[in-house]
């Protein structure tokens, strides 16, 4: 499932629906909708920027619209994998799965997620290496996680 | 593994109608009684072999929930094919077909798009006649088939006369590979630029 995380917005795509966020920013009242729509379009983008401000949107909408619950935890995890902060990635799969734990479209979407951080490196070669590959493994994975926060 | 040509499907239907299911069925042979609603867009890839020709089919599962409407009709781009999927034991859900229907219409960019209506869960008590639902596909020039992704039946099938479809339809598809001496038009030129579906695909 290569494609979730390598597909990409197309620009129209994103102005169409930026135009109708800011429009509705501009009256003082945006929907859950125009808000999720832009997101949805800024987490798919080229540019990690427009991605960390989707990342954004959705936390605010993971906030306040709980009908939306999974969808907007579906994307804030492909938002962060996307932008390599694949702890956080895994987070939001991990809170998904407590929900809807045979999903398998997200169960392809973690299975992805640590692909990739394999091979990233982030994972290492630990598994097959044994008990103290695997510790060095796990180190490394405490220390990319507390230089994160 | 090399084959002829990509194909992009379309699967497209209200919620809940088995869209998932189908595609489930087909991939992999499985069912599940209780599949969740697909979120935004989902992608499935199967090789097929029609007539000896190796042909891989990229298949794109959209949401059927209200609030991706708007957002998955930017999937249709250069779609091969569609799949338009209701529940002969939900009547309305062949009546908002139609509306889909609009949609592929507004928003397909190939214009010799082969269409195939499917009307799922056969094993359910039927409340809509197999002559309405073949009545609704010719009206709208349309292939036309019944299914049960519960119990396979009609599922190769479908995806099998589509496929045989698309491959006879003349210009709607290129092979694979180098495409020098293929000759382009302006307008499809900048169809591919703004396309960005760079779909890979691991088998
Ligand atoms: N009896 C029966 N049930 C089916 C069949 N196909 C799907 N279902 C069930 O119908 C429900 C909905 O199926 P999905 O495949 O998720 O429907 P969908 O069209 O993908 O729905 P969205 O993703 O929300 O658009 C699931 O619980 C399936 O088990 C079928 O052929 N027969
Ligand atoms: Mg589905």
């Amino acid at each position: 499932m290569e494609d979730v995380l390598d597909e990409v917005v197309s620009s129209e795509d994103l102005q169409k629906f930026e135009k109708v966020f800011h429009e509705q920013l501009h009256q003082g009242k945006v929907t859950h909708k125009a808000q999720f729509e832009y997101a949805w379009c800024l987490v798919r983008s080229r540019y990690p920027t427009d991605i960390r401000k989707g990342i954004l949107l959705l936390k605010e909408l993971f906030n306040s619209h709980p009908d939306g619950k999974r969808d907007y935890l579906f994307y804030l995890a492909i938002g962060n994998a996307r932008i390599k902060e694949y702890n956080k990635a895994l987070h939001y799969v991990k809170a998904f799965l407590e929900i809807e734990p045979a999903n398998q479209q997200v169960l392809a979407l973690e299975r992805q997620i640590n692909k990739r951080m394999e091979k990233e490196g982030l994972i290492g070669m630990a598994v097959a290496g044994g008990a103290v590959l695997a510790l060095g493994g796990l180190v490394g994975l405490g220390i990319a996680l507390a230089s994160k926060k | 593994m090399d084959y002829v040509t990509n194909l992009k499907i379309l699967v497209i239907g209200e919620s809940g109608v088995g869209k998932s299911s189908i595609i489930l069925a087909f991939t992999t042979g499985d069912y599940n009684a209780s599949f969740p609603a697909t979120i935004g867009v989902d992608y499935k890839c199967k090789v097929m072999d029609v007539n000896g020709v190796k042909v891989k089919l990229g298949i794109w599962d959209t949401a059927g929930q209200e609030r991706y409407r708007t957002l998955t009709s930017s999937f249709y781009r250069d779609a091969h094919g569609a799949i338009l999927v209701y529940d002969i034991s939900e009547p309305k859900t062949l009546d908002k077909l139609k509306e889909w229907v609009d949609e592929l219409q507004v928003y397909s960019t190939k214009k010799n798009i082969v269409c195939l209506v499917v009307g799922n869960k056969i094993d359910k008590p039927r409340a809509v006649s197999r002559e309405r639902g073949q009545a609704f596909a010719q009206k709208h020039r349309m292939l036309f088939i019944e299914s049960s992704a519960k119990t396979q039946e009609g599922i190769n099938l479908a995806f099998e006369e589509l496929v045989q479809k698309i491959i006879e339809t003349p210009g709607l598809w290129e092979t694979s590979g180098p495409s020098s001496n293929i000759r382009i038009t302006n307008e499809e030129r900048r169809q591919q630029e703004s396309s960005c579906y760079d779909y890979t695909c691991s088998i």
